[in-house]
């Protein structure tokens, strides 16, 4: 389904038997049209601080397809479209949702966060930065929600045990890594936000607030349409290849340091670089690779202060053609250390903390099954479960004798882990029998 | 439309009869998306806050708001009132999901995987639907059997349950360790003031079920008054142990008698074997 036959079109559906009554008042925004089988709406949505208004949008739009396809914001990916595969997650009033599942008209009065924002300094955020570091990338589909995902995790638990972390991504299906590079990220950032502290929100989107921001929802009729050419701002620019401020991605130099300053990012542009390429919104590595992307396509210029000065030589002019000369090993050694160092490939052992003897998503097969089914019951005898934690439940010994529940009590994140088990979580078993 | 109290959603549904009420939206744009579904209307749940808690009435009874979230029920403040809504709520999806993915929208939707539901039919709770200028009460059973069903322009507000003070479990069985819908649950609760268990089982039939005979022979195998003291054997492993093949039996048909388990017989004999082993752990940890 293309753009244009949702936004103009207006299909005509009438004789469908799915099409509901036709309603006969005007219940979401400002553009239903009555005896329509597909009714519009007109609102305003405001993604990562900025006012984006949408036009004549089907009612049935999800958040996900208005922010890919009409807003040009193509980090968020789709995946399933069923909330199975969390790759469209993104923030709705500070919740982590799958884009997918919302309602794209009812979001108009939300704050949408969305892993554009996270870059909003132009530089992958931390969290884009450690996926990256740690070897949770591959084809890249998943990262956005799985950045988005580990934001949000960061955000409300600064210190998320491994159980948490694994309970936090629970949402979010990789095909390709295994999750074990996104559980360390989680930890190296955890980490690093606790040696810099305290500043522990500080890598809110919403604080971000660029100057146009200030435009409050109360003159939403006054924002004229973006395009992507008046948008100058850090991962809110809808890359396509034929827009005026698209500029060709620079070839990797070998020395070159990158922006993110520290040669590790190479490996992020490259990806940018190769999402971007393909220019149709479906970019493989768009999420995380935008941070990258966007600080080079930011203004369409380039800063030449963010950039160290090429080096005088560049060594593919300088290296004669192969003419017996030896070939230059201090180039060759600069090449290898900035290009793969410092990025783990595929499979290669990161340097995060072990998981030996812990398979993904956290469940040990051998010893405890899934959710409490048993394989085989017998297997279930065991001694060491009998003396299990349970004694010490919460339920039993405090909380029933007192009925004197204090509602006003604003719950703080412990982790919560209880008396129940939840997404895999090993529980010692109590088996009666 | 965002209506930011339960009279104006209910006059905006009567007044929009196409109008489809949407709270977490999770199911709902699960059926957009797939094409089974095309609103002509959507009045959104989400501002009315009345809804999104919970209060207390006399007796003893917990009203719900229906759009109390998944997320919500999880926390410990809730899980002491209702332990096994808030286990159900734990394992009801994705984090995702179980951020906006309401109690309401969960009975509304009465999916026979729906993990609240058989809580709420153990727990024997009611529901108040609303519509313009008038209120109903309705078993949660009579709703889910289609007994009594939700009625065009109505909305449900309120869901009341008895508070037990006493231990609750519902436990879940799915194909993977990840979130998954159950292929079979139980929901198991002890009402000591009465000297009852109330035990439903859910997922194996369109409708939570409940083995009403095995629950009141097992409650005459229960030794009460041992209850809470320490090392006292509150009920005999082979009762416990007859209790999940009591109940396995009275909801998951029999197999073929003949011992020929091919095709759906053993499937059944599975899931039958699956509800035994829940209700029996489910016994053994409420009584712990
Ligand atoms: C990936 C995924 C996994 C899931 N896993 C589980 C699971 O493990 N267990 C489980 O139980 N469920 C699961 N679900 C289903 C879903 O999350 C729950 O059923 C949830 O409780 C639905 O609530 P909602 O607020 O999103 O409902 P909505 O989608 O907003 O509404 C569903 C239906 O109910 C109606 N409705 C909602 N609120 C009201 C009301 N107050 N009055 C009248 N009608 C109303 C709506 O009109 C709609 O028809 C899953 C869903 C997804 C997408
Ligand atoms: S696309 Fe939304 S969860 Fe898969
Ligand atoms: S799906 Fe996670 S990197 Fe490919």
């Amino acid at each position: 389904m293309t753009t244009d036959s949702i936004g103009f079109g207006h299909v005509d559906l009438g004789t469908d038997p799915l099409a509901q009554t036709p309603p006969t008042h005007d219940v979401v925004g400002g553009g239903a049209f009555g005896g329509d089988a597909r009714p519009c709406a007109s609102y305003t949505l405001r993604v990562n601080g900025f006012e984006r208004p949408v036009t004549d949008a089907w009612i049935g739009e999800s958040l996900l397809y208005v922010l890919r396809e009409r807003l040009g914001l193509a980090g968020a990916k789709d995946g399933c479209e069923q909330g199975e595969c969390g790759a469209c997650s993104v923030q709705v009033d500070g919740q982590l949702v799958a884009g997918c599942l919302v309602p794209a008209a009812l979001a108009s009065d939300s704050e949408i966060a969305t892993v554009e924002g996270l870059s909003a300094g132009g530089t992958a955020s931390d969290v884009q930065q450690a996926l990256a570091d740690s070897g949770a990338v591959q084809c890249g589909y998943c990262t956005p929600g799985m950045a988005m995902a580990v934001h949000d995790l960061l955000q409300r638990n600064h210190r998320p045990s491994e159980v948490e972390a694994r309970q936090a991504l629970c949402g979010n299906l990789c095909r390709c890594t295994g999750y074990r590079g996104a559980l360390a990220a989680v930890q190296v950032v955890a980490e690093a936000r606790g040696a810099v502290d305290e500043l522990p929100e500080q890598e809110e989107p919403e604080q971000a607030d660029p100057p146009e921001a200030a435009a409050p929802s109360a003159v939403p009729v006054a924002v004229p349409v973006q395009s992507a050419a008046d948008l100058s701002l850090a991962g809110e620019m809808p890359l396509y290849a034929d827009s005026e401020a698209w500029v060709e991605a620079e070839q990797p130099h070998p020395a070159q340091p990158t922006a993110a300053g520290t040669g590790i990012g190479v490996g992020i542009d490259a990806v940018a670089d190769y999402g971007v390429d393909y220019g149709d919104g479906q970019g493989v590595g768009h999420g995380v690779g935008h941070g990258g992307a966007a600080t080079t396509h930011q203004t369409g210029v380039y800063e030449p202060a963010d950039y160290p000065p090429y080096p005088a030589t560049p060594p593919y002019n300088g290296t004669p053609p192969y003419d017996g000369t030896p070939y230059d090993a201090s180039y060759d050694a600069t090449f290898e250390q900035s290009r793969y160092e410092a990025t783990p490939a595929h499979g290669t052992a990161h340097d995060g903390p072990p998981f030996e003897g812990t398979p993904a998503h956290g469940t040990p097969y051998t010893q405890t099954p899934a959710h409490g089914t048993p394989y085989d019951s017998a297997a279930y005898e065991n001694a060491t479960y009998e003396t299990a934690t349970y004694e010490t439940s919460t339920y039993e010994t405090s909380t029933y004798e007192n009925p004197s529940y204090d509602n006003s009590t604003v719950y703080e994140h412990t982790g919560y882990d209880g008396s129940t088990p939840a997404h895999g979580i090993p529980l010692p078993e109590d088996d009666h029998a | 439309m965002l209506p930011a109290s339960l009279d104006e959603a209910v006059e905006a549904l009567a007044a929009t009869p196409g109008a489809v009420p949407v709270a977490g939206a999770t199911d709902l744009m699960e059926a957009v998306n797939a094409g089974r579904l095309r609103p002509a209307a959507l009045i959104g749940l989400g501002r009315i806050t009345e809804l999104r808690g919970w209060r207390y009435e006399d007796g003893g009874t917990a009203v719900l708001g229906a759009g109390l979230t998944h997320a919500r029920m999880d926390r410990p403040d809730f899980a002491a009132l209702i332990p096994a809504l808030a286990d159900a709520a734990r394992t009801a999806g994705p984090p995702q999901v179980r951020n906006v993915g309401t109690l309401g929208g969960n009975v509304a939707t009465a999916a026979p995987a729906g993990d609240t539901l058989p809580v709420l039919a153990a727990l024997e709770a009611t529901a108040t639907l609303a519509r313009a200028g008038s209120t109903r009460e309705v078993p949660v059973s009579h709703l889910l059997t289609g007994l009594d069903p939700l009625r065009p322009g109505e909305l449900l507000t309120w869901v009341r349950v008895p508070l037990l003070n006493a231990p609750q479990v519902f436990l879940k069985a799915t194909g993977r360790s990840g979130p998954a819908r159950a292929t079979a649950s139980v929901a198991l609760v002890l009402d000591p003031a009465r000297r009852a268990v109330r035990c439903a089982v859910g997922a194996v039939a369109p409708v939570p079920l409940r083995p009403l005979e095995a629950e009141t022979w097992v409650a005459g195998c229960i030794d009460w008054d041992a209850r809470g003291e320490d090392g006292a054997t509150v009920i005999d492993p082979a009762a416990a142990a007859a209790f999940g093949e009591y109940v396995a039996g009275a909801c998951v048909p029999e197999v073929l008698p003949d011992g020929t388990n091919e095709g759906l017989a053993q499937g059944a004999a599975r899931v039958r074997r699956t509800v035994s082993v829940l209700a029996r752990r489910a016994l053994g940890r409420a009584l712990k």
